[in-house]
């Protein structure tokens, strides 16, 4: 039997090893195959992908003459913000504010008209309790919004009332529309991107680049370190077999379980989620392939450095971590300082949502760089596990 | 000490550390198949083994006997080409094992002294992942597990996963997987351990059947009465070979001469005995019993059987004492012992202490068995 032959017997032998290993574990496959299943499901039916209003109070002037309809009001929100209550006690919805019964307060002028009239600006008083800096952020925003809509609406009146008299002093209509004044210009949207943007849309390809990734390196961080721990690579160094075909075994082994997982999690995105596929099935293949490639030579490598079982799942669970932060899944990459990216480009994840967004929602990878990145990756891991592997067999001393 | 002749010099035919000047004993009289001279094994200030010198021929049984921490999984572990030595040589297959090529690793098998096989795998599974391992083609698998199984039986458990099986089917599964591509040496790594008498002569049954078909095999056991199996012993203790030997020639090795006891009809003072000729030494483990060590107990017995007589004393039975194994390990080990303290040198401990790579250590790279 020929070299080669005697090569390829001997690493088959893990594929079907690791193959039967997890056929063994009902329980492991249950949470790695149903696990991302039902976190797909559970994302695109739970996430709205819209932020609930904030619940505000309006607080008048004693004895002001204004509306006291809170549906006033909401006019002006436009929705960000839900108008609960009405009222004239500015210390009481102060309170409530304090013990976070309601998110905004707004104080409206006590003599807004006198001050207009006489050419000086009013104060609306907005107060917010948010720790929150989004929120912070959102609340700020709504403000805007609302003294906005407040000042156009000021300007309409203004405006109307000016055309009037400027009409009954010239003797003849003034065909000028109010709502022009205030609003002299509008904006007409056209995004002329491929798929239509949804939340479920956007984010389902980087979950399951997530996922992927998490699930890859969960399956193999465990599996050499055992097998250290055991005494099982004494074996391993008395018979013929050599480092690159146990490597290359196990990523055989573990790469197509994780394609069979991608398989099912990207066709019931696809399919049950609505998530478009416009780059087509092969070039989602070739990325999910790439991605494989790279997050199981991650997980060999932690399976590798780690010394105990305890420490390769710490050590997964860092790189997830990690994902979620610097990815991209939650912030942009470019809002991190330059210093910083290096260790979200390190993570095949983020070049994998990258890639897996503008295949599936564009149509086509315009960041080839990240394609190369990802294959880069996974190159330059397999061959740092290699060396660490052949450290570990040929340490005698 | 049990017996008084062992404080008696080695006999000349007993190896210690053999000098690298003098004469390698040898196992066997085939060609030699392992190989160490002068090798010595240290861990930082522990020395796990020191100045071993043997030969191992072809088509023959070496049992590796010692106590716990004594070097026998180190010397295994060197000899398999899993560590290195510290000084010192060794050759197996013709080959340095650190640098052994595929060819011969593929005539090399190695059972561990813990079950490190994969427990979710059924015990055919296990055995047809190390024959992969080993390189046997797909299409010749299944005999040969069929084989390796039924030797050990455990044919009928063939589709039981491996972490139902007992402690002792475990060790026999370790034992298939080793023989299942037919090797021609075999480093075998405490295979009865905790494995109950029946079962131990079975398998020992199945290592001298494989030596029969011409593999050479070294094994460990801390059962001292297994060197009868063995057609050489060698004996450790705290790193250093103290015998290799034929297990009959061991035995008379080690207390220096034939055995007779002698059982009296009233009690008797040894020192009648001390002075009859071709009597060595003398001991009484009970008011009528006797023990004399003897050049030839064939001449001695009528000697003896006068001696006493002449003191008024019958003797109601006089025959050859086959004194148990670990006695005569008992005997050898003491002896040696003794002469180290004799010649100074530090006694660090009754058994030694563990290697890192023997069982018991946690480092994960150098753990063997």
């Amino acid at each position: 039997m020929t070299g080669i032959l005697k090569s390829l017997v001997r690493m088959s032998s893990f594929i079907g090893k690791e193959l039967r290993e997890l056929r063994r574990r009902p329980g492991v496959i249950a949470t790695l195959v149903l696990g991302p299943l039902l976190v797909m499901v559970l994302f695109g039916v739970g996430y709205v992908g819209q932020r609930q209003p904030f619940s505000a109070e309006i607080v008048l002037p004693a004895g002001s003459n204004m509306p006291t309809d809170p549906g006033f009001y909401q006019e002006m929100t436009q929705d960000r913000m839900t108008v609960q209550a009405v009222g004239t006690d500015r210390d009481a919805a102060l309170r409530r504010l304090g013990g976070e019964a309601v998110d905004l307060v707004v104080v409206a002028p006590a003599d807004a008209e006198a001050r207009l009239r006489a050419g000086e600006q009013s104060v609306i008083e907005v107060y917010w309790n948010q720790v929150d800096p989004l929120n912070d952020g959102l609340a700020r925003l709504a403000m805007q919004i609302m003294v906005s809509e407040l000042n156009q609406e000021i300007i309409r009146r203004a405006a109307a009332e000016g055309i009037q008299v400027a009409g009954g002093e010239l003797g003849e209509p003034v065909d000028i529309d109010p709502n022009v004044v205030a609003e002299p210009t509008r904006g007409e949207e056209h995004n002329v991107a491929p798929s239509e943007p949804a939340t479920i849309a956007f984010f389902g390809p980087a979950v399951f680049a997530l996922v992927l990734q998490h699930l890859a390196v969960t399956l193999t961080a465990l599996s050499l370190v055992r097998e250290r721990l055991s005494g099982q690579m004494d074996r391993y160094r008395v018979s013929p077999l050599n480092s690159s075909e146990l490597l290359v075994g196990k990523y055989v082994a573990y790469g197509l379980f994780c394609l069979v997982v991608s398989a099912l999690v990207a066709g019931a995105m696809v399919t049950f989620l609505g998530v478009p596929n416009l780059g087509g099935w092969v070039a989602l293949f070739g990325i999910v392939l790439l991605l494989t490639f790279a997050s199981l030579g991650l997980g060999l490598l932690i399976s590798l450095v780690a010394d105990s079982e305890r420490q390769a799942v710490q050590l997964s669970m860092l790189v997830l971590l990690a994902s979620v932060f610097f990815s991209g899944f939650v912030l942009p990459v470019e809002d991190f300082i330059p210093a910083v990216r290096p260790v979200a480009y390190a993570l095949p994840v983020t070049h994998g949502i990258a890639t897996l967004q503008e295949s599936m929602l564009r149509g086509e990878v315009r960041s080839l760089w990240a394609i190369g990145a990802l294959a880069g990756l996974g190159v330059g891991l397999y061959v740092i596990a290699l060396l660490r592997l052949r450290r570990i067999v040929h340490r005698v001393d | 000490m049990l017996w008084d002749v062992a404080m008696q010099p080695l006999p000349q035919s007993l190896a210690r550390s053999t000098p690298s000047a003098t004469p390698v004993p040898a196992a066997g009289d085939g060609p030699p198949v392992m190989e160490m001279e002068g090798v010595w094994r240290r861990y930082d200030d522990l020395v796990a083994v020191r100045d071993v010198s043997l030969t191992i021929s072809e088509g023959t049984i070496l049992g590796l006997i010692g106590p716990s921490g004594s070097g026998k999984t180190t010397i295994i572990r060197m000899l398999s080409g899993t560590l290195g030595p510290s000084e010192g040589w060794l050759k197996v297959l013709g080959q340095v094992p650190l640098r052994f090529t595929r060819e011969a690793r593929e005539r090399i098998a190695y059972m561990p002294q813990l079950f490190s096989l994969y427990p979710d795998l059924t015990a055919s599974e296990n055995v047809n992942f190390v024959s992969a391992l080993f390189g046997v083609p797909w299409w010749g698998r299944s005999k040969l597990i069929k084989r390796s199984l039924s030797v050990v039986d455990l044919w009928e458990a063939r589709n039981r996963p491996a972490r139902d099986l007992s402690g002792g089917m475990q060790r026999r599964l370790e034992l298939a997987c080793a023989l299942v591509h037919n090797p021609r040496v075999l480093f075998v790594d405490e295979p009865t351990a905790g494995i109950d008498p029946m079962l131990r002569q079975s398998i020992w049954d199945e290592l001298r059947r494989l030596r029969d078909e011409g593999a050479t095999l070294m094994v460990t056991t801390q059962y001292v009465g297994e060197a009868v199996y063995a057609d050489r012993v060698a004996l450790l203790d705290r790193g250093e070979l103290i015998a290799l030997e034929t297990p009959d020639a061991l035995r008379r090795s080690a207390f220096g001469g034939e055995l007779l006891q002698i059982e009296t009809l009233r009690a008797v003072d040894p020192e009648v005995l001390r002075d009859v000729a071709g009597v060595r030494g003398v001991r009484q483990p009970g008011p009528r019993t006797l023990i004399a060590v003897t050049d030839d107990a064939g001449t001695a017995s009528p000697r003896i059987m006068d001696a006493l007589r002449a003191q008024g004393i019958e003797v109601s039975e006089i025959a050859e004492y086959q004194a148990s194994y670990d006695d005569m390990f008992t005997a050898l080990v003491q002896r040696r012992r003794d002469e180290r303290k004799e010649d100074g040198e530090v006694d660090d401990g009754d058994d030694g202490g563990a290697a890192p790579g023997d069982p018991g250590s946690t480092d994960a790279e150098t753990r063997a068995s």
